[in-house]
Parts: C-alpha cells; structure tokens; sequence
C-alpha cells in the first residue's frame, strides 16, 4: 500500500520565501512578457514563467526562460572604481596571452580588479564630471562623445542623448543600432518616412506568402519564430533567402541559398520578373509611389539568369519567387542583418521595400516590411533619440525649427551639426578629435569591426567611463567604471520589434552600492552644471512622450500590465496599431530607390580565399556579458566555433571538432572547427559572442555610405587547419 | 454571418455557445472547472486522460475536452459515477508514481496532486505499479529533469513541443507499460535537437518534467 501524506505536504524541499513579478525577457526584439519568481531573501530569479504577452502568448526561448541568473551572478560590480595611477598609461589589461589553466570565458577578473581600486560615489562621479567638463571646456562638446544602449530603457536613453546634446554640447551619440539596423532605418526612413515595422510579426498568420531573407529566427527571434513555422503549418508559404541555411528554412516553400553579398541582383530580379509579366499592383504604384518609372529602367539590367549567375542560384527558382510574390493576395517581408549588415545594407533594404510598394503589399493584414529588431529595445533606443543625427522621434538635427523647439524645451543652446556614429567615434578617439567618452552597457572592445583599431581608439582617449553591471572587455580601458542597474533591477518602458511599448519591472534590489542608470546620467548631468531632476522614471517617460508624435498619447499608467502598439490614439480603449500606413506613409508617397549591385569591397583572392560572415547562436546575447554568465545558457554554448563546408574541410585537412587559425588582413584568431553544409562552398561563419575567439579581430571596418554600418557579414579570411588534440589555448585580441 | 450557436445544460444550469464548442469549454463559461490532466486552453484537446468525462445521459461517459456540445444536451460533470470514475482514474495514475514528485516539491503546482487532494486520495489501494519496473530518469539537459516514472503520457509535452514550439523534439516510444516520451528518435534529451526552450516543463501536469533551477527547493510564493 502506497501512501501520499509526505509528498502532499511537501515535506522534504527546503522552504524558499519566494515573490513572482511581472515583467519582460531582457534580451530579443521579441519583447515577450514573462513572470520571474525570484527567492527574496537570497535576491536571485528562481524560475520563469511565460505571460500572456501580445509578442509571445505565453511562449518562452531558452534565454527568457533560463537565461536569467547572470543578474545575480558573483561578478556583478557593486562598487564604483577608479582606474590607479599604476595602471597607466592606458592599455588592455588582459594579459595578451592567455594562461593555459585559464582558457576562455568572460573578462578574467583576476586580471583587471587589482588595477582599480574602490571609491566612494562622491569622488567618482565628481570624477566623471570634472573630466568631461574639463575635455569640454578645452576643446569644445566636439571632443565628447557617448555610447548608449539598447539594453537600457527608453526613459535611460532619452536621458542619455539628453546628457550628450544639452550638457556635452555635441550630438556624438549613438548605440549598437548602428551595428545591426541603421541601414534598414536610413532605407525605410528615406522610402516611407518611418523607420519602424509597419506590420507586426504575428501577422504572419494572415499572409499568403513571407519573404524571409538574411534572417535567423529560430535563433534570434525564437518566439517569433514559433508563430512563422505556425504559419507555415497552416498554410502561408515561406521563401527563405540566405547564405548560411537556417533552420526556418526546413518550414519554408522555397529556399534559396544565395552567394554571399548578392542580394541586390536577387532583389532586382524578383523586381525584374514581377514588372516584366506584370505582376505588380499598378493603382498602388500610381497612389502610392514615385520613382516606378527609374527603378523599372534600372532592373531592366537584371534577367533571372544575370542574377542566377552572380547569386548562384537557379534562375528557375527566381522566377518561381517572384511569381508567388507577384500572385499572392498578401505578402510579409521579414529581413534581419544578413541584409542590414553589408557595406551596401541601404540598398538590400531599398530592394526589399521596392519588391513590397509594386506589389501594394503594405498596409494590409498580412503584408509589410518588418526588420526584426535584434535587441530588446532597439527600436525605443532609436526612437528615444539615440542616434547621432536625430533628437527624439527621428527629428532631424539640422533642422531649425526642431533644434529649436529642443532648445526651448531644454533650456540650453544646441548643436546644429549631425554627431558621430559608433564607427566614427572610434576613428576619432584614434584621431584624437574625441578625448572622453561615457559608454553606457556598449562593449565596443568585442562588438566593432577590427577590434584592434577599437583598441587603438580605446587607449587613446584621454578619460573613459563605462557604465555597466560587469567589468567588460571595454572596461579595461576605463578611467572611472560606475556599477548599474541590470534589467532584473529596474522600472521602465521597452519598445518591442512590433512597436509594441511594455513596461519592465523590478524584480530584484541592486546588488552592494550598484546605483540605477538613470539617476547616474542626472548626477553626471547635475555635476556638470545641467539640472536634470526628475521625481521617477515614469516623470522622465513623460518628458520623452512629449517630445515626440508616436509616444504622445501614452504613460506609464496608460500602457499598464500589457502594453500598446505606438500609434495609439486612444490607449484607453485601444491596444494601438498594429498595422500602420493603411491609407498613405508619413512621407506622403513612398519613394522608390532603384539601386545597383556592387560586389562587396574585399572580395576573396588567393591570400584570403573565403568569405567570414558573423553572427549569433541561440544561446548568446551580444557579446556574452550576461549569457556566459547565465549558468544554463554557458553550459549548453560553452565556446566559440567556426562553421565550415565539408567539402571545403576535406581539402584544409580539418576534422571536425579541429582547432584551425583564422586570418584576414586584420588579425587572426584560433578557433575549433563545426563541419556543416549549412554554410556554403567558399564560406566560413564565426559567431561574434565569444571574445576568446573573437570574429571582430576578423571584420572589415568598412561601413555602408548611407546606414553607416560596417559589413559584418562579408569579409575576406584565410583557413589553416592545426593539429592539436588539447583545448583551445587562444590569445584574446592578440 | 453570425456564428450558429447551441443551447444545453450543465448540471442544471443553462449556456448558449458556439456551434463545435466543448463541454469542457461550454461548461467553463459557466464557471465549472470539470477536472482534466491532458488538456490547457492553450493545447489541442486529445482527450487521453478520461479524467474530464462527463455524464451526457448516454451509454458511456464522454471526455468533455473533446466531445462537442450538442442543442439540448443535457450533462452532469458531478454524478456519482462520474466522480466515481475520477477516483478510480486517479488511483490508477497514483499508483505508478514515484514517491516523490519534484513539481509538487519545489513549484507546488502539480496537477495529479491537486487532483489527489481534491478528492481526499491518502493511500492507494492498488498495487505498486511503478514496484521493480521503474521507468527511469533522463538527467542529461543542464536545465531540464525528466522523471519517466512521475510521466502520465498526457502528450502535453509532445504537443507543447509540436504545436507551441513547432519543435517538433519530444514524441512517445515503446509499447504498454514501457510506454514513456522520447526525444528525436529515441536519444537523450541533450543530445536530442531539444533547443531547451522549456515549454514541455510549463506545460507537464505531474512531476516528469521540471526544471533543474528549483530542484530542492520549496517555492513558497507570497507578495
């Protein structure tokens, strides 16, 4: 006989005081809404729950549903920390090789903390702000700059361009949006007039056909990706275009694995086809759009078979894709940073809203231009004004009226001249045109292109501070390092890649003397002179609203528990839009810019036979300060890895699991050798998260003229197969 | 066009609801929660746990997650058969668990349990089913704990991971008492195509599935 009595009264666990808090993932565009349970006493997540949010309906990904215990990792900083006088001057602090005993991983701490010692936050921020007051005083707010995130709130990055453009006095402020989406932006903004998603990404449902290129959802927008394959399985068809298979592309209709930097002529093909047999929606073209006649003229050049060729993929088959575009009722284009990421990512995304305007497939369910938006508020960091030629809501800079009105509402003179991007900011530390920076959880030491020239630019400057929750690889170079407030600890508004606006909320208390981001972007503010005093962080969302059109109508009460879509002219009663631009673009017509291919810069020769495209896994953030902490996330993505052909294998004498060395004409690192035929003939793939065998060593600095975004996703690298049966000994950014 | 609708009762009560709704759906509506381990609103009924069985006047009970309401069907979801049936179902299930079961344990949420509860279940008459046979664990993810013994095949797993996730991972193998989930074609679930998005843990009624975080650890949650 069996009894129940010890296990109905949950007698054998130790009991655990716990509290569940409503919140948000702190990593992907997705936004989904989730319930963390944290253990109170301990002030650490124990579990996760999905919540019925609009992006996830309840669904989580690996990092959302266990990716969360990196905010109350051992590391976290919980002191402020002045850099020590023997520890000048100024250079990586990481020895260059790496110890045997040690290999991979984060920023050995063992390595930077004896270079630092703790202070109080008096003296560290009188620090900070004298520094820079003194920089800008000297040589003008030109020689500031400051790096936001969009990991941050949008309440922290309203205050951040704040900081930059009324107290640095310069608009040198910009945020990893520059890496990952500016040209889609510069694209969507110069064709339509806004820079955001017209359709969210659960319209999928009611699509015919979506068009899927340069994207990975089922590692980067997994719960977006959950709700494609629904699609998939009921019925809409899915074109995936890329030149590394990914998964989506066994739920697709059509793929077509494209050579590497080709995607203007597929686009000009598709554009090609659909206007040669006439499957174009010619009432919209003539409502709708300007520019039909040029962009027709110019893909006259681009028959199937001349994109066959330069693509490698059968003209056949781009025939059959243009031929499902051109015939369905509705069509959804999803395009992520195999498109944006090119020195000619503006126009792969030109292409793209050209294919959508001729069709008339937006403002409709079910059709649209959605880029997906990578971090988890991109879209409201670039919204907020975190860009280098915009105030908030995109209202340019150089405009008189807007600069202004900012002038009036802020109370200070402002500068009239478009500030430095990310790229530019690091050219100009290594110039010497810009002494002091502010980054903001940014890590430019792993995330840029070429990190040895980041490292030239790093050293130079005259005084660095760096605001985050871990001593990162870019904290090596710091003067002052100021401890922050993760996602977990704080109150705020995340813009979602639908548009939607969701409230975070604190689930944990800061760690030791750890302080939240935005009281330290006022202090420093305050102490330079520049009042910023607000009572909470729902006072500063109220200042952001009402500098902008899309916000205006929204507070932190109105968006409550679960959110709305912006535009939302009535959040009383309305969840907002979730399709825009139903009757005309805020540009009025939308223009259409034909645009030609170009092979990429650096294109493989007989030093350098294959293309380096980078990316992310799964399991990985960014640059992996928080997911290598995430003890789950570590275990199941431990190391770095590059992704090889068989074929391309056999002939460099690599096995699979081998260690090989990775050169380009920038640097090299070492790296274990993942044999799959997910990756083309020719072609290499390295993810960028791990800085033990970091692909931006690799990367070409290159940026595109109009997105300004370096092409991470083309450069040219040598492969050497290495016998070596131990480990990974690497050499960080050697 | 307006969606054609049927009227019937529910333990006396009257509901009107869409034509092709449930029982269990219908009876919701009204605020009766007709007990049930297999199915959530957020699945496709399948109607293998029989604990949600319903007395529509006919000759054999019917699972109410599955059975559509019908114009002037009269049921009763509290019968003396019924409840009777429930009990027996539940004696069954409870007589293979493990002793233990990690959900009830740590999160406290465990449906079987509940359920036990709920009708006063102490001590199970039956015979130790699980006695000498155990159907094994499968302790190979880093986040996820498989306890094949505590697994009652309701296939929420199988249909969160198919039909939530569109993973298309967990499936069932073997044959009677054998019967347990499987992952890809029978590997463990590290070495599985299992890309530990969870699901199959927010969904598991019982204890086979539960994430390793909390293990050892009773959850008591208040503000």
């Amino acid at each position: 006989m069996k009894r129940f009595a010890d296990a109905l009264s949950r007698a054998a666990a130790q009991p655990v005081r716990s509290r569940a808090v409503d919140t948000l993932c702190p990593y992907c565009g997705v936004g989904c809404a989730v319930t963390y349970v944290a253990d109170t006493e301990r002030n650490r997540i124990l579990y996760a729950r999905g919540r019925d949010g609009a992006a996830n309906a309840g669904r989580l990904c690996v990092k959302g549903r266990y990716g969360f215990d990196y905010a109350d990792h051992a590391q976290r900083l919980t002191h402020p920390l002045i850099r020590r006088e023997s520890a000048y001057p100024k250079g990586q602090l990481s020895p260059l090789e790496k110890r045997p005993e040690k290999p991979g991983g984060p920023v050995d701490y063992d390595d930077l903390l004896p270079h630092f010692r703790e202070a109080s936050w008096d003296e560290a921020l009188d620090l900070v702000a004298g520094r820079f007051k003194a920089i800008r005083d000297r040589d003008g707010g030109q020689a500031l700059a400051g790096l936001g995130s969009a990991k941050g709130s949008n309440e922290e990055a309203y205050l951040f361009q704040k900081l930059v453009r009324a107290v640095f006095g310069s608009n040198n402020v910009d945020h990893c949006t520059r890496l990952c989406h500016a040209s889609s932006v510069a694209a969507l903004v110069e064709g339509i007039g806004s820079g955001a998603v017209t359709n969210i990404v659960r319209d999928i449902a009611r699509a015919d056909v979506a068009f899927l290129t340069g994207c990975n959802p089922t590692a980067n927008h997994p719960v977006a990706a959950t709700f494609m394959k629904e699609a998939a399985q009921a019925g809409t068809r899915l074109i995936v275009v890329n030149s590394r298979r990914p998964i989506i592309a066994e739920h697709a209709a059509l793929y077509l694995p494209i050579r590497p930097g080709t995607d203007v002529a597929l686009h000009n093909a598709l554009l090609h086809v659909l206007i040669r047999d006439d499957l174009v929606d010619h009432a919209f073209i003539r409502e709708r759009t300007e520019g039909f006649e040029q962009l027709a003229e110019t893909v006259k050049a681009y028959p199937p078979e001349r994109a066959a060729r330069l693509c490698d993929v059968p003209a056949q088959d781009i025939e059959r894709a243009a031929r499902m575009i051109g015939d369905a009722h509705a069509v959804l284009f999803f395009w992520g940073m195999g498109i944006s990421q090119h020195t000619h990512g503006t126009d792969n995304a030109r292409g793209l809203i050209s294919l959508a305007m001729i069709t008339g497939n937006v403002g409709r369910p079910g059709t649209g231009l959605h880029p997906l938006r990578g971090q988890n508020n991109v879209q409201g960091a670039s919204d907020a004004g975190l860009i280098p030629m915009f105030y908030p809501d995109y209202q340019p800079v150089d405009d008189e009226d807007v600069r202004r009105r900012f002038e009036q509402a802020w109370g200070v003179q402002l500068s009239p001249q478009p500030g430095l991007t990310v790229t530019e900011m690091i050219k100009a530390a290594r110039s010497g045109k810009v002494r002091g920076m502010y980054i903001l959880g940014e890590n430019p030491f792993v995330s840029d292109p070429d990190v040895n020239k980041v490292r030239e630019g790093l050293t130079n400057l005259e005084f660095l501070a760096v605001q985050d929750i871990f001593l990162t690889e870019t904290a090596e170079f710091a003067d002052v390092i100021l401890p922050a407030s993760s996602f977990m600890e704080k109150t705020g508004s995340y813009t979602n890649t639908d548009r939607r606006v969701q409230l975070g909320s604190p689930v944990l208390d800061l760690p030791g003397e750890a302080r939240q981001d935005w009281e330290l972007i006022c202090e420093i503010g305050r102490r330079m002179g520049f009042a910023m005093e607000y009572g909470s962080v729902a006072q500063v969302f109220d200042e952001f609203a009402a500098a902008t059109r899309a916000y205006a109508t929204l507070s932190h009460t109105a968006l409550g528990a679960r959110g709305r879509w912006y535009p939302c002219a009535d959040p009383e009663h309305s969840e907002g839009d979730p399709i825009v631009f139903q009757d005309s673009f805020p540009s009025g017509k939308a223009r259409l810019v034909p645009a030609r291919f170009q092979p990429a810069e650096e294109q493989p020769d007989a030093d350098y036979p294959f293309v380096l495209s980078t990316g992310r896994v799964l399991e990985h953030w960014h640059t992996g300060t928080m997911t290598r902490r995430s003890r789950a996330l570590d275990a199941i993505s431990p190391e770095g890895f590059m992704e090889v052909h068989p074929g391309d294998a056999r002939s460099l004498g690599l096995r699979d699991g081998d260690v090989a060395t990775v050169r380009s004409r920038r640097g090299e690192v070492r790296i274990r050798a993942r044999i799959t035929d997910a990756v083309l003939p020719g072609t290499v793939f390295i993810p960028m998260h791990f800085r033990e065998a970091c692909a931006n060593l690799l990367t070409d600095p290159r940026i595109d003229p109009d997105g300004k975004i370096p092409g991470f996703k083309f450069c040219a690298v040598s492969v050497q197969a290495e016998r070596c049966d131990v480990g990974v000994v690497s050499a960080p950014h050697r | 066009m307006a969606t054609e609708h049927v009227s019937l009762t529910i333990d006396g009560r009257s509901v009107s609801v869409p034509a092709g709704a449930s029982i269990w759906d219908a009876a919701a509506r009204l605020g009766i929660h007709i007990p049930v381990l297999c199915h959530d609103p957020r699945l496709r009924p399948v109607g293998v746990c029989r604990l949600c069985v319903v007395d529509t006047g006919e000759r054999t009970l019917a699972a109410a997650c599955v059975r559509p309401c019908q114009d002037g069907m009269e049921v009763r979801t509290d019968s003396e058969e019924v409840e009777a049936h429930r009990r027996m179902l539940l004696e069954l299930l409870l007589s293979e668990q493990p002793d233990r079961s990690a959900r009830e344990e740590t999160t406290g949420d465990d449906a079987l349990y509940a359920l036990a509860r709920r009708y006063g279940i102490r001590e199970i008459l039956l015979p130790d089913g699980g006695e000498g046979t155990p159907r094994g664990r499968d302790a190979s993810s880093p986040v996820i704990d498989v306890d094949h013994q505590a697994c009652i095949l309701c296939d929420r797993c199988v249909r969160g991971c198919d039909e939530i996730q569109h993973n298309d991972v967990i499936t069932r193998t073997g044959k009677g008492y054998g019967t347990r989930i499987a992952f890809d074609l029978d590997v463990s679930m590290a070495e599985s195509t299992c890309v530990s998005c969870g699901e199959c843990v927010a969904v598991c009624p019982t204890g086979a599935l539960t994430h390793k975080a909390v293990r050892g650890l009773r959850l008591e949650e208040g503000a």
